[in-house]
């Protein structure tokens, strides 16, 4: 083959197709990447030291500022850190409310990022559109729970913030079966389509090995054929109660990532069928004092994030806040694969795969 | 008298631009006004009332072959690398032989004997060109389109990455 | 009446009849002449303001949104306001841009985006000149807008820029080849190259009848000539940004706007002439101011198919559309146009009825499309049995 030079383009800080800001140094031969090296930290806010300086319910709404997307499962994960952490328990009807407002956060978060996916591939934001349409139905639900739509700052230790309003659970089942016949309709448009066949089938090979050496977790590692789910592997919550499956693939390119999306988006839905079924009356929140002072210690504690394992360790002194507050994200680390991803494919195929790994700065950052 | 004057009009276009390709000494520059200068050429075909041929020549000149010669520039060179010395150390030779060339030219320009027919240009004369193209030429043409083929593979065979 | 059936060329004769009375001859012409570029030119202005208009509704309407509603009535004055911004916009222009070449390439785009139209006939006896190889001028006019789009690419200094500029001289070399082969079967069945005389040649017929392949690779190719979805990599905005024109704003990105949206209205215009009769159709003969409302429908049917296209497909990869440019558009318009002169010589030969040859023609299309899709499948095979083609089976655990 004829040899060109080879030049370094950079991509990002500020690019469309790089879902926040992040910079990728390319070195590129014509269109074909050689090399890429990630830069991070552009949207670094210093959560993790921030949090040393606030009380442990002053955090709760750093945490909504992680993966901005998801805020429920965020909170979902710092709370019941510091329940392991302090040992509060939890009213059954809190657990019940949090599984569901995880599995509806699951579902917005792979909506948005089937959207964002098919928005990067070049779809002049139709399916977009439509992603985001179903997203606010949902977003309605988190309103009428809490007040906000998207830092929900919902979860709070021992329970949950506000109970549900009765008109909840009619409406959510209403949201339910509108989604399960619209993800029928978004397979309907885009799962047969030849252009999204062929930009998505075979590109991003994440294989089975790099996954798991790599600590890939999430739809992305389950993509590769790994069936590993927090929710079956260390049950948290009350997740052993639903009848659930956990889908996997083989191929572990972006179309098998986008594949593992749907199928979540559907096993999802059942869980929160269960769950409106089975939700019992009582109390949704046990008496903790608003100055949590946990004893000396640490405590982990990782949760199903729509976007893998995402992990809090919280170490105690004994003071009103946390010694030391680590988030495990799991796109940081799901996006540690991607130079290996991507080298020998062309810049459209590194736009994909980046739409199919599903990453938001605000987590990789902090 | 119009006509002249966008006679000269074109041939002054043709003839600065040509210029200016070999003094730029920004080699991107320098193929832009390759393509002015065949534009110039262009116009003139359009007066000499052979419109096909001009359209050709903005076709195959400035559409294919100009721009190829940019993609190239683009390609092979280090890009955003602005100018570069234009001589090197052959330069006086190459200067003598052009300058004996164009006194060739000139010479023989003078000498040899124009034909001019006093007929109008014929009404249908693309026809004329594509069955003369396929009749009369059949040979030569074939021949063009051979030469052409074998370019074509010997390109995709360089150029061809190996796999296995 | 019959001032009224044909108002626009009558007044047209009118006005240079009037100024015959006291102008001389060549400079009624010339008046005629610049006047005519002048309506070409603002007709064309305004129909590019309103096709972005257009787009924007069409594609809202498409993602389920409604659209730019807030200036004017159904956002009516929208391309007022936008291109009111992008006068008033700064210029910017990169320090280590290449400046001339920076400046000129938007005004070659606009000239080149423009200049088709001296031969497209927009209605009966409206056409700026027509020239006896209006087709082949069309063609080669598109190479100028490649050019500029180099210079583009190049003068701005930014390698997104050249990376959208080589992406587009790829793209639009490749397209050109089967886009002129498959207008070479027009030519050789209505045995012109003017575009005046092409429409006229399909006063019976639509060529779309006897020509479907041959529309179908116009079709594609034209929308890859425009850059339009799905193969608008040059300028894809999810990788390149913008492409080539990554580092204009204010005037000089709107003529690249604009320039973009005539050539899609020329790539529409230039297939209805080709395949859909340009401005045939019913009553055109008694009255002819119909003839220009025909066509702008024809072109706006096509557009509006263009922009829903964009709002619907991802865009494909370049190696992709390269491949799809020479391994299956260029072999299918080489075998449309050899099928073509066959059966046209061997049914003057035999002196088939015409409706008869269209019959040939349709079968020897649809001949065409089944071994195409007999090789694409096999092709398909071939890589599947290679382990290429995965099934995607969901394990559940």
């Amino acid at each position: 083959m004829l040899k060109t030079q080879t030049i370094t383009l950079n991509l990002g800080p500020q690019h469309p197709s790089t879902h926040g800001l992040f910079r990728m140094v390319l070195t590129m031969d014509g269109e074909t990447i050689v090399c890429l090296r990630p830069v991070f930290g552009y949207l670094h806010r210093g959560i993790e030291k921030l949090a040393e300086t606030r009380t442990y319910l002053q955090n709760i709404p750093l945490t909504d500022r992680l993966d901005y997307i998801c805020s429920m499962t965020n909170n979902l994960a710092y709370v019941i850190a510091v329940e392991k952490l302090a040992g509060i328990e939890v009213p059954e009807r809190a657990e019940y409310i949090r599984v569901i407002m995880a599995e509806f956060t699951r579902v917005v978060n792979h909506l948005v990022a089937i959207g964002a996916l098919l928005n990067d591939l070049g779809t002049f934001f139709t399916p977009m559109l439509y992603c985001l349409r179903e997203r606010e139905r949902i977003l309605d639900l988190f309103e009428m729970t809490c007040g906000a739509r998207m830092t929900c700052n919902y979860m709070r230790f021992g329970g949950v913030a506000a109970d549900l309003p009765e008109e909840f659970v009619p409406q959510a089942r209403e949201v339910i079966a509108g989604l399960y016949y619209w993800v029928d309709d978004l397979e309907r448009l885009l799962t047969a389509n030849e252009i999204l066949l062929v930009r998505l089938q075979g590109i991003g090979v994440l294989p089975r090995e790099l996954a798991i050496n790599g600590s890939v977790t999430g739809p992305t590692l389950r993509a590769s054929g790994v069936p590993y789910d927090v929710r079956k592997a260390k049950p948290y919550s009350i997740y052993d109660r639903f009848d659930f499956k956990i889908p996997t693939l083989d191929e572990g390119d972006c179309y098998a990532r986008y594949l593992i999306r749907l199928a979540e988006i559907r096993q999802s839905l059942h869980i929160l069928e269960q769950a409106l079924q089975d939700l019992p009356p009582g109390e949704v929140q046990t008496k903790v004092s608003r100055l949590l002072r946990p004893p000396p210690g640490d405590a982990y504690a990782c949760t199903e994030s729509p976007k893998g394992e995402l992990g809090f360790y919280l170490v105690s002194d004994g003071g009103i806040s946390p010694y030391r507050f680590h988030v495990r994200a799991p796109t940081l680390i799901n996006l540690t694969v991607l130079p290996d991803l991507v080298r020998g494919l062309r810049i459209p195929d590194l736009v994909a795969i980046i739409g199919s790994i599903d990453i938001v700065m605000g987590e990789i950052d902090r | 008298m119009v006509l002249q004057a966008v006679f000269m009009l074109f041939s002054a276009m043709a003839v600065g631009a040509a210029l200016a390709v070999v003094t730029n000494k920004n080699i991107f520059h320098s193929a832009l006004f390759l393509v002015v200068a065949l534009l110039g050429v262009a116009g003139l075909y359009v007066l000499l009332e052979a419109p096909f041929i001009a359209v050709v020549q903005v076709l195959i000149y400035v559409g294919a072959i100009s721009t190829l010669i940019l993609f190239a520039i683009m390609l092979t060179r280090r890009l955003m690398d602005a100018s570069e010395r234009q001589r090197n150390e052959q330069w006086f030779i190459s200067a003598i032989v052009a300058v004996g060339l164009f006194i060739v030219l000139v010479l023989s320009v003078g000498q040899v004997h124009w034909p001019v027919v006093h007929t109008d240009v014929p009404e249908n004369h693309l026809n004329r060109l594509g069955q003369d193209l396929m009749e009369h030429y059949v040979l030569p043409f074939e021949v063009t389109a051979v030469l052409l083929l074998a370019a074509l593979v010997g390109a995709i065979v360089i150029a061809r990455e190996r796999t296995r | 009446m019959a001032f009224l059936s044909d108002l626009l060329v009558n007044l047209w004769n009118w006005i240079a009849v009037q100024l015959d009375q006291f102008l001389p001859s060549w400079a009624t012409a010339l008046v005629m002449l610049f006047a005519a570029a002048v309506v070409i030119v603002v007709f064309l202005l305004l129909t590019v303001m309103f096709l972005t208009l257009l787009e924007r509704k069409v594609v809202a309407r498409i993602a389920d949104r409604i659209g730019p509603n807030r200036v004017g009535p159904f956002g009516l004055l929208q391309p007022i306001a936008d291109t009111l911004k992008l006068i008033i916009k700064e210029n910017t222009e990169p320090a280590k841009a290449d400046h001339p070449v920076f400046r000129l390439a938007p005004a070659v785009v606009a000239t080149a985006a423009l200049m088709p139209y001296a031969v497209i006939p927009f209605g009966r006896g409206m056409v700026g000149s027509d020239v006896n190889i209006g087709v082949l001028y069309v063609i080669s006019i598109s190479s100028l807008t490649v050019i500029a789009v180099l210079m583009a690419g190049w003068g701005g200094g930014n390698k997104y820029g050249v990376l959208g500029g080589m992406r587009a001289v790829a793209q639009m070399f490749s397209f050109e080849v089967p886009l002129a082969l498959s207008i070479g079967s027009v030519a050789l069945l209505t045995g012109s190259l003017s575009l005046v005389a092409i429409t006229e040649a399909q006063r019976k017929l639509w060529l779309i009848v006897a020509q479907p392949i041959a529309f179908l690779v116009y079709l594609l190719c034209g929308a890859a000539e425009a850059n339009r979805a799905p193969f608008d990599i040059p300028e894809a905005e999810s990788e390149l940004v913008a492409g080539y024109h990554v580092e204009y704003s204010g005037v000089r990105f709107a003529f690249f706007y604009m320039a973009e949206y005539i050539n899609m209205f020329t790539t529409s215009a230039m297939a209805t002439i080709l395949f859909l009769g340009g401005w045939q159709g019913p009553f055109v003969e008694r009255v002819p101011i119909l003839s220009i409302a025909y066509f702008l429908a024809k072109v706006y049917g096509l557009v509006f198919l263009m922009i829903w296209v964009r709002a619907t497909f991802p865009r494909l990869r370049i190696d992709q559309l390269l491949d799809l440019s020479w391994k299956v558009l260029l072999p299918l318009a080489l075998m449309n146009l050899l099928v073509t002169a066959v059966v046209d010589k061997v049914a003057a030969q035999v002196r088939l009825s015409s409706t008869l040859t269209i019959g040939v023609f349709w079968g020897s299309n649809l001949v065409l499309v089944g071994v195409v899709a007999l090789v694409l499948y096999l092709s398909y095979r071939r890589k599947r049995a290679r382990g290429l083609n995965p099934h995607y089976q969901i394990h559940w655990h």
